[in-house]
């Protein structure tokens, strides 16, 4: 799913005007997403008041609203992201998303993609030209889907799934991850992660083999990395699994800062 | 040519992508590389060891290819694309 955010003033009517030229020009389904401290009442009617903490709404043919209590930003991203190829979200960003900021933004987002000193200055269409262009992101879920709708996926009895997340401390005494930094050789990177998944599709019995690393900014306990096999067994699901992230770590050029406490250093200097 | 750069190379150099050109009918890697330095001499000592070797723990790539093998003597031409980079460590 390509997520763009906006921010700054009227950060909700140019979220509007790129979300409708970006339905407009392309085939893939677009979501935008309000963030804010009130909840847009269209959700659900308020109703009688129940002790449920999730309320929904859902008809035959499958339109619904909903309301709750519980999902951060990145969670309703991940809940979005097997649904919508598209998604526009107006008011907030987060560290690794392509960003748009209208006037000014504080903090100013790390992700820039444009900007614009006014609403009525911001490129709308350059902008939705580009969007396809932009880090999508892509989910455990998203990776899951693709591996089920492949051709084999009758003689598919087994799914295994590897995810690499942001470990907080590696000890109880070390110093505490704030955040990790990953930067990708362009190109180069995503082509040794498809020769990596040719090798391993050539195996008996593994049809599908489906990798993606993130880029940017990560912080504690956010996935990474994912790794997805589609296999007739387990044995040679949990084996190529397993292979895969291990080729990845080694052969993919992408390259990890990481931030403690105390201290700030790319990984190779550390060894490790 | 242009040189690619990664991780604190980079940041060393403060910049990720150079563009160079060598003055030779049959330029190498290592003519790339000394055009790069002559821009950047605060990478020498990062990419060189005491005896002037190429860091071995250093990937030299052309147009995404390992040239580790043929190093410093890889034959490069005006529309590659060379890069350095430290060891890998995604995941």
């Amino acid at each position: 799913m390509q997520t763009l955010c906006v921010v700054g003033d009227d950060a909700s009517a140019v979220a509007d005007a790129l979300a409708t030229r970006i339905a407009e020009t392309y085939e893939g389904r677009v979501a935008t997403v309000d963030y804010g401290d009130a909840v847009d009442n269209v959700a659900v009617d308020e109703g009688d008041p129940t002790d449920a903490d999730g309320r929904f709404s859902l008809t035959s043919k499958g339109q619904w609203v909903g309301r709750g209590d519980d999902r951060s930003l990145v969670d309703l991203l991940d809940s979005l992201a097997p649904d919508y190829e598209y998604a526009v979200v107006a008011g907030t960003s987060h560290h690794r998303l392509p960003t748009v900021v209208v006037g000014d933004s504080d903090p100013e987002p790390a992700n820039v993609v444009a900007e614009a000193p006014t609403a009525d200055a911001v490129d709308i269409a350059a902008l939705a030209t580009r969007v396809d262009d932009f880090e999508p992101h892509v989910t455990l879920e998203t990776l899951i889907d693709r591996a089920e709708a492949s051709p084999l996926a009758e003689r598919s009895g087994a799914i295994a799934t590897f995810t690499g997340r942001v470990r907080i401390k590696d000890s109880p005494e070390d110093d505490r991850t704030e955040h990790l930094a990953f930067e990708k050789y362009e190109g180069v990177a995503d082509e040794r992660m498809a020769a990596i998944s040719d090798d391993l599709t050539d195996r008996e019995g593994v049809f599908e083999v489906l990798m993606h690393h993130r880029v940017g900014v990560m912080g504690p306990g956010e996935d990474i990395v994912f790794v997805v096999v589609l296999a007739g067994h387990r044995e040679e699901a949990f084996q190529t699994v397993e292979d895969g992230i291990n080729r990845l770590k080694d052969e993919v050029p992408i390259f990890k800062k990481e931030t403690t406490e105390a201290d700030e250093f790319w990984l190779h200097e550390r060894g490790g | 040519m242009r040189w690619k750069l990664f991780a604190d190379l980079a940041e060393r150099a403060g910049d990720d992508e150079i563009n160079v050109s060598v003055d030779d009918s049959e330029p190498t890697a290592g003519d790339a590389l000394d055009a790069l330095l002559a821009e950047y001499p605060q990478l020498a000592d990062r990419v060189f060891t005491a005896d002037g070797d190429l860091e071995s723990h250093l990937n030299l790539l052309r147009n995404g290819e390992n040239v580790s093998d043929t190093g410093l003597a890889t034959p490069v031409s005006d529309d590659d694309e060379l890069a350095l980079f430290p060891p890998v460590s995604g995941g």
